[in-house]
């Protein structure tokens, strides 16, 4: 397993946990505030996730030629 | 006056995975707006507020689209580094969870509590109805990459089509990562 | 005759998709267990959409792209001559075309609409047309002027003209931008099919509760409006990206000419935004055919969302009418002025200003409507304030037009009149952007008179200011000046009388979209009656001119207006990837009289022995 995809295991590990974690808060925080900031948070951050090192994003400022 | 020597060539040498990409991430920008408008029309309507869901499929359906996403980025990954077979097998991966994702969200409308004639039911159906488009519509398209891939139209310098189909993947994950919480989750 | 393959190939693939799409939901319908599987407009959704789609293969698109797709060989249509221009062709100049003449077909028979309308009006009580003819006629004439105001000028002038102007060789996207034309006439044939299924009686703006329980007819307005949006978010991407990337060595984003600069900034308004209406219209169409619930307050919903997220897009789309018009006043007024724009920073500060303020403003078509307090102080200042980069423009044109040595063309004329008659339109925007006027000022004549003075006044007349300036690099030759003079005068004159009196009945409460009126206020109306006839009939000039002159017309040159801007080096028509030599940039495209300056050069190619450097004239 190559550099490149190892680092994507570990992305999607933490995205996942990430997820489990958001499940968990959910369930168990009941103050309404909190709870959508929370979410709110996480969903961003999963999503930040996914653009940098899923979508590479960073290419589009990247003049390489091959990607 | 002087007259610059590098543009004394040909026409302009442009390169087209650069437009592609830039294209695509501006779709995504626009989809992205369809979506937030959805997500405001649910808040907007019902507040806070959310009805009984099957919180377990929501988790399970949640997980399995985010496996998708790691097959989708390994398929990726290996035809960049021109590893044929890995790429078509983790491509074929992604379709079957893809498709295994909307087979759950039928489900969930199958088994819903909440009829689409009142306001969080039509909210509910509607966003996920358009997701599920977007997930329908990118099995296909993964699969019309796939039977590309098979036949060995690309390797690690001519891959744009696996790109592009795997980027949108993402997307349509992305916007489940904002789309879960707000259904499932938001209290 | 590859032209007749490609309509009528176009055409039969087009019904076939028809019927095998209402067959398919009929099919589905059937066996999820729904009575009447034939019965319902979920059919009209499902063969529009697979119609669509084999009309757009069958005019060309599956051997160009559609082929790719599934691993196979595309092969290009080689169409001679006119015929071109009935094919899937991925020539941004022959896309440019295709649309602009498009779109002043829908603009002249919009006008038509507007005609009946305005004999209808002539007179308090009902004349010739029932109410509901009246609506429908009214709904229509709205809705494709404002495909028109929407489209026309980037997708006809934009395309023509932005890889000219930056020295490309064609578009980023070729084969997405002919799709986005072949998307066209399936609209109009959505729209048009509209009074054969009862009329269109909620007007384009389209509010439930009517449009969720109004004849058919809404559901092809649905259905053409969201696909006319593809074409725009389509079209806009494209432009985004061509401009981003395909400049010319040396054209840096300083020196680029203003109209590249308002086709880049409408751009994305069309990008972000017009999902709006695409949304609000999904919304709608699913409470018709679904039995949702969005806008049926008793079941949850509520029908203020619509209005909401409608003109959350329909507000921004009219400076994607209007920022082109600007650009092109404002390039054609640079240039017929012989001087360097003024403020030409300011100007492209104005229209990213625009850009920016478009999104937040668009409660002040809602003050009226039922929104809570709150919100009318914040949409107030947020419209208030769009007039500064609005002013910003005027700035701009009125500094380059002061110690100007003006060559009164046609173009130039449409241009200045661009200036004054969005001048008057904008000063009326200001009594509807306070609250306290715009409560008596809502819903009246006189929000109809200060659209038409900002849209038709600022945009369609951007329009003919382009299409004349542009008709000699397009056709090779010269329209007839006399005649163009004739008609814009025709054209301001009657505009003006017409929408200037329009003001008035609205000041006195006459409500707009209801073809009966107090019979107090009948002279007022026949006098906008009359000149709004005479406004049409100038166009039958205009058409006239221009299919004369393409025809025989004398040979215009490559640059009849001595502009230094890119496009006019080259011949007229352009050879077919537009620069036979690849220009360099090296100055201002508006440097006139200043000693030595050059916009593009044209390296390599050389005449008599001598390196020829083009952008050099009028100076």
């Amino acid at each position: 397993m190559t550099a490149a995809m190892q680092k994507g295991l570990i992305v999607a590990v933490i995205l996942a946990v990430l997820t489990v974690a958001e499940y968990i808060f959910a369930t168990s925080v009941t103050q309404t505030e909190t709870q959508f900031i929370g979410l709110a948070v996480t969903a961003i951050g999963k999503a930040a996730l996914i653009c940098y090192y899923f979508m590479h994003i960073y290419r589009l400022w990247r003049a390489e030629e091959a990607h | 006056m002087a007259v610059a020597a590098s543009a004394a060539h040909g026409h302009a040498t442009h390169n087209p995975v650069r437009f592609n990409r830039l294209g695509l991430w501006l779709f995504f920008f626009s989809e992205s707006i369809l979506f937030g408008l959805l997500l405001t029309t649910r808040f907007f309507l019902e507040g806070i507020e959310r009805e009984h869901v099957d919180q377990h499929l929501g988790l399970a359906i949640t997980i399995i689209l985010l496996l998708s996403s790691l097959t989708a980025f390994t398929a990726e990954t290996a035809i960049e580094h021109n590893n044929q077979r890995v790429a078509n097998w983790f491509l074929m991966a992604t379709i079957v969870l893809g498709i295994i994702f909307a087979a759950g969200v039928g489900f969930e409308w199958k088994t819903a509590e909440f009829s689409r004639h009142e306001a969080f039911g039509s909210v509910f159906f509607t966003m996920t109805g358009i997701h599920a488009a977007h997930v329908v519509s990118g099995i296909g398209i993964l699969f019309l990459v796939w039977i590309q891939l098979k036949r060995g139209k690309f390797n690690s310098k001519n891959h744009w089509p696996v790109s592009g189909s795997v980027m949108y993947w993402h997307f349509v994950d992305v916007v489940w990562v904002f789309f879960y919480p707000a259904l499932y989750l938001v209290k | 005759m590859y032209a007749a393959k490609s309509v009528s190939g176009g055409i039969g693939l087009g019904l076939i998709g028809f019927y095998l799409g209402l067959g398919f939901i009929a099919l589905l319908r059937w066996t999820l267990g729904y009575p009447e599987p034939w019965g319902g407009e979920i059919n009209i959704i499902g063969g529009y959409i697979f119609g669509l789609i084999g009309w757009l293969m069958g005019v060309g698109m599956w051997g160009i792209w559609g082929r790719e797709w599934f691993g196979q060989r595309t092969y290009p249509r080689k169409a001679p001559g006119w015929q071109r221009y009935f094919t899937f062709n991925t020539d941004h100049k022959v896309i440019g075309v295709q649309y602009t003449v498009t779109f002043i077909i829908v603009f002249l028979l919009a006008g038509a609409l507007a005609m009946m309308m305005r004999l209808e009006l002539a007179n308090s009580g009902m004349q010739f047309l029932s109410h509901a003819q009246y609506n429908g006629t009214m709904s229509l004439h709205g809705t494709l002027m404002i495909a028109v105001a929407v489209a026309a000028v980037i997708g006809g002038i934009g395309n023509y003209a932005i890889p000219l102007l930056i020295g490309a060789e064609d578009m980023a996207f070729p084969r997405l931008n002919a799709l986005t034309f072949w998307l066209v006439p399936p609209v109009a044939v959505a729209l048009l099919s509209t009074p054969f299924l009862g009329g269109m009686e909620t007007g384009w703006t389209a509010y439930p509760p009517l449009s969720v329980t109004t004849n058919s007819a809404q559901i092809m307005f649905d259905l053409g409006i969201i696909t006319f949006g593809l074409t725009s978010i389509l079209g806009g991407l494209n432009f985004l990206v061509t401009i981003m990337f395909m400049r010319a060595p040396g054209l840096s984003w300083g020196r680029l000419p203003i109209f590249v600069w308002a086709i880049f900034a409408t751009s994305w308004i069309a990008l972000l935004y017009t999902q709006g209406f695409a949304v609000a219209l999904l919304l709608i169409a699913l409470d018709r055919v679904a039995g949702m619930a969005f806008f049926n307050s008793t079941a949850g919903g509520d029908p203020l969302l619509y209005q909401h997220v409608f003109w959350f897009y329909s507000h921004p789309a009219v400076y994607i009418m209007v920022l082109p018009g600007f650009g092109m006043a404002l390039e054609i007024i640079a240039h017929f002025s012989r001087k360097p724009l003024f403020a030409y920073r300011y100007a492209v500060g104005a229209f990213l200003g625009i850009l920016g303020l478009s999104g937040v403003v668009w409660a002040h078509h809602m003050f009226t409507a039922g929104i809570p307090n709150y919100l009318h102080g914040p949409f107030l200042v947020a419209t208030e304030l769009i007039s500064v980069p609005t002013g910003l423009v005027f700035l701009s044109a009125l500094g380059t037009i002061w110690m100007g040595k003006l060559w009164l063309k046609t173009p130039m004329l449409f241009a200045l009149a661009v200036i004054f008659n969005f001048g008057c339109g904008g000063v009326t925007g200001i009594f509807l952007a306070d609250v306290p006027t715009d409560i008596h000022l809502q819903d009246t004549y006189f929000v109809v008179a200060h659209f038409h003075y900002t849209i038709v006044g600022g945009e369609i007349f951007g329009l003919f200011a382009g299409i004349y300036y542009y008709f000699p690099k397009i056709t090779g030759r010269m329209y007839n000046e006399t005649l163009g003079k004739l008609q814009f005068w025709w054209m301001f004159i009657a505009f003006n009388v017409t929408f200037f009196t329009m003001h008035l009945p609205g000041v006195q409460g006459m409500n707009r979209r209801i073809a009966d009126y107090q019979s107090g206020l009948d002279t007022v109306n026949l006098i906008v009656s009359l000149s709004g006839l005479f406004l049409g009939a100038s166009f039958i000039l205009f058409v006239y001119n221009m299919i004369n002159s393409w025809i025989r017309g004398p040979l215009a040159g490559d640059n009849p207006w001595q502009v230094r801007t890119l496009e006019w080096q080259v011949s007229s028509p352009p050879p077919l990837e537009n620069f036979p030599t690849p220009p360099v940039v090296q100055g201002h495209p508006y440097d006139y009289g200043v000693p030595g300056s050059v916009h593009g050069v044209f390296p390599g190619q050389k005449l008599g022995g001598v390196p020829v450097v083009g952008g050099g004239g009028g100076q």
